[in-house]
């Protein structure tokens, strides 16, 4: 195969800063999961680049009906573009598959909608880069930080870092955080054996039941800046019966 | 031919009509052969029932049923909670079929945009 040059790229112009993003890898990718994120996710690339240019951004566009994924082409990340609505799970696998094809070290999941601070992610990634654990959790709940989740949200958490920390014999304070970061070869097993729906509780119980060591960073969120959390979709109901199940399958499966 | 009631000849008949609506749906391309499998078993088995009283009898009083027409209730119901089953963990693979595919898709839609595969460049 002869390598084509992006002559035929949609609107890429020559010589465009969509190219200039090539010239070298970083070790780490952070990987935004983004649904109709048009409101907020340009402001978190800015605030991205601003406080972590070091880092490679990939976006994967969870079959967006709205701008996100022109918007964050012009700020010139990477967009991956599912061509239908695959949940937040499976976005945030398509990009672990992406970290692993070219060569990250580290995968960092971060929200689009501006809950996450860019500023708490050398603490969050160096852990990992450095070897001394597979997975980090930037946890809300660590020490006191400024974030009040909803009432039945906090009951919710507590139940999953119950079962959680029944089924790892460690505490982990925020299951549903939603900022960590994953060693290279955490999301090469995550290519074949991935919770569906939801990559928190579940997720957390089936990486510590394979030996990867987890470890949790303070951090602080913020509300979100605009669109509709991936979470309150009328699946209040559904999302507790849902992970419970997961978590306890994840506790007596057999690692495939 | 002996029949307990108007209803058993009902069902039997209804049964042989699934069964040529069944093969009828595979052979208009419809219906995946694999699929027929559980609705002809279910309708065969069904019309057996319908057709034959003494056969609908003994089956009654081993599984200890009060009256022949529950045991046609429990058989037909039996077949219904298998096919759904059965489309359930067909659906639940297919789920993760479908992701994988649109994935690939995405990324290797990403490669063609970009120009290159992952392998290139520095």
């Amino acid at each position: 195969m002869s390598p084509r040059r992006p002559r035929s790229a949609p609107e890429a112009g020559p010589g465009s800063e969509r190219q200039a993003t090539r010239r070298s890898r970083g070790r780490v990718l952070l990987i935004i999961p983004a649904l109709n994120e048009q409101g907020s996710l340009p402001r978190t690339l800015d605030e991205l680049r601003l406080h972590a240019p070091e880092h490679d951004v990939l976006v994967v566009d969870d079959g967006s009906r709205d701008a996100t994924a022109k918007l964050a082409l012009d700020r010139g990340v990477e967009v991956v573009r599912h061509a239908v609505n695959l949940g937040v799970g499976a976005a945030l696998q398509t990009g672990f598959r992406y970290a692993v094809e070219h060569g990250y070290e580290v995968g960092v999941q971060f929200d689009a909608d501006g809950q996450h601070d860019p500023r708490f992610l050398d603490a969050l990634v160096a852990p990992v880069l450095e070897g001394e654990c597979d997975v980090t959790i930037g946890s809300r709940y660590v020490t006191a930080s400024g974030y009040r989740a909803p009432l039945m949200r906090r009951l919710g958490m507590l139940v999953f870092s119950g079962v959680v920390k029944l089924a790892l014999r460690q505490k982990i304070a925020d299951t549903t955080s939603g900022l960590r970061a994953y060693a290279m070869k955490v999301m090469e097993v995550c290519q074949r054996d991935f919770p569906k729906d939801f990559p928190d509780a579940p997720l957390l119980i089936a990486l510590a039941r394979r030996g990867f060591r987890l470890r949790e960073v303070p951090v602080s969120m913020r509300e979100r800046s605009a669109g509709r959390s991936f979470y309150t979709l009328g699946k209040s109901i559904y999302y507790p019966y849902k992970n419970l199940l997961a978590s306890l399958m994840a506790w007596i499966q057999r690692p495939v | 031919m002996e029949f307990i009631s108007r209803t058993q000849i009902i069902v039997a008949l209804a049964a042989v009509g699934l069964a040529v609506f069944v093969l009828e749906l595979v052979r208009r391309r419809r219906l995946g052969e694999e699929f027929s499998v559980l609705w002809m078993a279910a309708s065969v088995v069904i019309a057996a029932l319908g057709f034959s009283t003494p056969l609908l009898r003994l089956i009654t009083r081993i599984l200890g049923m009060l009256f022949e027409s529950s045991t046609v209730f429990a058989v037909g119901l039996a077949f219904a909670v298998a096919v759904l089953l059965y489309l359930s963990v067909k659906l639940s693979r297919l789920t993760v079929e479908h992701q994988i595919v649109v994935r690939e898709l995405a990324l290797l839609r990403h490669e063609v945009e970009r120009g290159g595969g992952p392998g290139e460049g520095a």
